[in-house]
């Protein structure tokens, strides 16, 4: 190891206090920016600490984020937890060693080669005279260490591990018997459990409330909270709440303002109003003319077009969000399970107009998806009801059917892709134009509107028109850049407005359908050549790491024979093109009644430096399982009305009967910088399946999800 | 608002408590009696979260009336460990880490127990069919199988 960089947190929080607490003897606890939403950030953070410091994993504990004692690392999101948290926890237990070493050597007066070190103590062969990290950690020396930016290579000489450790996930005992704790869980004295009672969608203006109904919810000791067009129901027994919500619906009055569109949204995406933005090289978008796509004449060059098409997904998370405040003494306590803890901290503040510094946010579980979802709503909606109701705790929660309807989705988008391969198997051209809504309309506290009772607390139903990033693949344009050596590459990102749902983050971003439709094409234009997908991708990859899990997936692909009746597909991306390196196969059947059945998937992924192995094959097979059901069944069915996907039976996702064979295989960096993992499989494994799947049918099938009535409207085109 | 003296035999215990009439199963067993690793997903019998053994069969609780199982033996995820501590399908889903966030594990850990209680060797269509109605959305599904899968043949 040549170097380390200590990564972006430790230029905020270099101080070990920042990170470290070792006020209970015998236990460390470690302060992280980052939750756990499933991805085991804290056994991961757990683990790193104990492979550096010595100290065994059991001893340690990882802090739930509290606003008031956790440093900021920003939003858990974009595969950066272990990038983030876990190099700066990293580079602080590195600091913490050797500064504890040094101690250890002055303060026992002895050699090196005499030192015995167990579970955090340093001992004196000689003497037996003990010093532990406890000890050091009262003194100024412990106060006093600045955590560098950069360790050289002289320092980590001093550090010395290994990477294949097993360990027992720190929440696992809890969740197998019942024990572990979600937001949904808290209990507290006098606490009041509540529900939202919703117009039929978006733009819907309170009218009425039957005053016989306001007379039922006295008599039932249920209070009712209205504030401009948001109402909410409140009672000390949850399901007494529950019941008077159904009744609700029948007694509260609403005036649409707007209906949703009943526009094909893939026609709205390409004529409604647009902000147009030319991608360069390294991912970045620009306000400038976009030039005109090419043409060729030449006979030795063969061009192809394709329009790439993917509907609106969603989140989903199996327990709808929850969100559990108080108002207490001028201040605001907020448990939530939003990935964005910090920015929902000023939101709040901000909506309330009070110091940050009376509002807490405080990290509890929730259940597990990958993005923006109805988290940071809930949060803002129960610190709403709470200001009305001082002093008692206030458990909201959504039901069903609000986080399937009211969640912001992962939006629709379609992808315009024309290239051109010379005879020499060369692409000598490649355009991409990107058409979608936003990815990024995560809450802030110069976007309240991003919050979806903003307007009906306000009763402003006025459109807000989000505006295009431009940063290195942000939101529509994550991976539209190919990370490949096409000789000329023109690259479009549309930001579309006006359309029909509301959405923002999911998995990804833009990069699953980037990626689908750039490895699909990709296999479209090598086969005019007649070129292996493998060949084609090495072909014009310079970067070694990518190719080496390339070469490693084939060699595991080629371990198994082909199933009868089975076909086989590839895929590559390295996430941002500065992230994780994944290449997936996976082979699939088609039934004759086009039902499609994975048989067997194959991961390979370099992440950098391995943290925590079984972390990284639990994130990949995890993002590949959710990707598949995207690519397999998943689409959000509308009205002009209201959202017809309300629950599991209108909005298919993966079960355990299409759950391939898994063979994953995850490439050691040591001392490389950690990667992440979350997201670099989605792509890919979109693609692998398209891939497969035209192999299977003879035709590319452009049209996301691959249910039979798209494959059937697709073959008949 | 009709309100009913009931007494649930869960989890070995015998709890007498009053409820209102038309109180799901589920309401009772979480909020009456604190139990709440049983999850509510959806309220449909659609995602599996809130399974439970009513003498000794899986059901789903979300839609139970309560007074209707009060002769019942009923068991919830905190209810499964017996007198060696967590039980086979608990210890084999916690030697394989099988959860991500945990939400749907409770859930899939008794209708596995239900099955190897009635049958030892579970065929993988027993076992598919069992597992038919837990929805995951994290993707823990290959590490469940392959916990599922280790305990069957050990």
């Amino acid at each position: 190891m040549k170097q380390f960089n200590s990564g972006p947190s430790i230029n905020t929080y270099n101080k070990l206090s920042h990170w470290f607490d070792f006020s209970n003897p015998g236990i460390l606890k470690v302060y992280s920016g980052k939750i756990d939403i499933g991805q085991h950030i804290s056994s991961t953070l757990a683990l790193i600490t104990s492979k550096i410091t010595e100290i065994k994993y059991d001893q340690i504990e990882i802090i739930k984020l509290s606003t008031d004692v956790s440093p900021d690392e920003g939003i858990t999101a974009s595969s950066l937890s272990v990038a983030n948290s876990g190099s700066a926890i990293k580079a602080a237990s590195i600091a913490l060693k050797i500064n504890f070493l040094n101690y250890a050597l002055e303060n026992l007066q002895i050699k090196n080669e005499d030192i015995l070190f167990e579970n955090g103590v340093i001992k004196d062969k000689n003497s037996n005279k003990t010093v532990s990290y406890w000890d050091f950690a009262k003194t100024h020396k412990f106060k006093d260490v600045i955590i560098p930016e950069i360790f050289d290579e002289n320092s980590l000489k001093k550090i010395n591990y290994q990477n294949n450790q097993k360990i027992e996930l720190k929440t696992i005992n809890e969740i197998v018997t019942g024990k572990y704790k979600y937001v949904h869980d808290l209990n507290f004295p006098r606490m009041l459990h509540a529900r939202i009672v919703r117009p039929p969608s978006y733009h819907c203006k309170l009218i009425k409330i039957n005053e016989d109904f306001k007379k039922r919810l006295f008599e039932n000791e249920i209070k009712l909270f209205v504030k401009g067009s948001f109402v909410a129901i409140l009672s000390l027994d949850e399901f007494l709440v529950i019941k008077f919500l159904e009744i609700a619906k029948n007694n509260i009055f609403w005036e649409e303002k707007h209906q949703l569109s009943n526009d094909n949204v893939f026609n709205s995406l390409e004529k409604h109003e647009k902000e147009t933005l030319l991608v360069k090289s390294g991912g970045e978008a620009f306000y400038e003319e976009i030039p005109e796509k090419k043409s060729f004449d030449d006979p030795k060059i063969k061009s192809l077009s394709t329009i790439f098409k993917k509907n609106y997904l969603m989140h989903g998370p199996i327990g709808p969000s929850a969100s559990c405040a108080i108002y207490n003494e001028s201040e605001f306590t907020v448990f939530s399970h939003s990935q964005s803890i910090f920015a929902l901290k000023y939101s709040i503040s901000k909506y309330f107009d009070v110091d940050p510094n009376l509002v807490t946010l405080k990290f509890m579980p929730g259940s597990g998806c990958y993005g923006h979802n109805g988290a940071d709503d809930v949060a803002f909606e129960a610190s709403v009801i709470a200001k009305s109701f001082p002093d008692r705790h206030i458990l909201l929660k959504w039901t069903r059917e609000d986080e399937h309807s009211w969640e912001p989705y992962g939006s629709a988008s379609v992808n315009k892709v024309f290239g051109a391969i010379n005879d020499d198997g060369e692409i000598v051209y490649w355009s991409n134009e990107a058409y979608s809504d936003t990815y990024l309309s995560r809450p802030s506290d110069i976007e309240l509107n991003n919050f979806t009772s903003y307007k009906f607390l306000t009763n402003n139903f006025a459109k807000i028109k989000s505006k295009p990033k431009t940063s290195a693949h942000m939101g529509i344009h994550r991976n539209l850049d190919p990370i490949y050596n096409f000789k000329e590459c023109r690259l479009v990102k549309n930001l579309v407005h006006d359309l029909p749902l509301r959405t923002s983050a999911l998995r990804t971003l833009g990069a699953f359908a980037n990626v689908t439709a750039t490895e699909s094409f990709l296999n479209d234009l090598a086969s005019v050549k007649n070129i292996d997908p493998f060949d084609i991708r090495i072909k014009h990859l310079d970067d070694e790491r990518a190719i080496n899990v390339l070469k490693n997936l084939k060699k595991k692909m080629e371990i198994f024979k082909s199933k009868e009746d089975s076909f086989r597909g590839i895929a590559f991306s390295r996430y941002k093109n500065s992230a994780a390196y994944c290449a997936v196969g996976i082979e699939l059947n088609v039934s004759d009644d086009l039902e499609i059945k994975l048989n067997h998937a194959w991961i390979t992924v370099d992440a950098g430096e391995i943290a925590y192995e079984d972390g990284i094959k639990a994130q990949v097979e995890g993002g590949f399982i959710q990707a598949a059901s995207w690519t397999l069944y998943e689409e959000v069915i509308f009205d002009t009305k209201e959202i017809i996907s309300k629950d599991w039976d209108s909005y298919k996702i993966i079960g355990f009967d299409n759950i391939p064979v898994f063979t994953t295989s995850v490439i050691d960096q040591k001392g490389s910088p950690y990667l992440g993992v979350g997201e670099v499989v989605a792509g890919p494994t979109g693609a692998a399946i398209s891939n497969a799947l035209c192999k299977a049918l003879g035709q590319r099938i452009k049209i996301l999800p691959f249910t039979k009535d798209n494959i059937t409207k697709e073959l008949l085109n | 608002m009709n309100y009913l003296d009931c007494s649930f035999k869960i989890n070995g215990n015998l709890k007498k408590i009053t409820i209102i009439e038309d109180k799901t199963l589920i309401h009772v067993i979480r909020d009456e009696l604190g139990l709440t690793g049983t999850k509510l997903g959806c309220g449909l019998e659609q995602c599996g979260s809130c399974a439970i053994l009513i003498d000794g069969e899986k059901k789903l609780s979300c839609n139970l009336l309560a007074k209707d199982y009060q002769n019942c033996e009923i068991t919830t995820i905190e209810g499964l460990e017996n007198s060696d501590g967590l039980n086979n399908v608990q210890k084999v889903f916690k030697e394989f880490n099988a959860a991500q966030c945990g939400y749907c594990t409770g859930g899939i850990i008794i209708s596995i127990t239900a099955l190897l209680d009635k049958i030892n060797k579970p065929s993988s269509q027993e076992i598919q069919h069992a597992l038919d109605g837990h929805l995951c959305r994290c993707g823990s599904h290959s590490v469940v199988l392959k916990a599922i899968d280790s305990l069957i043949k050990n």
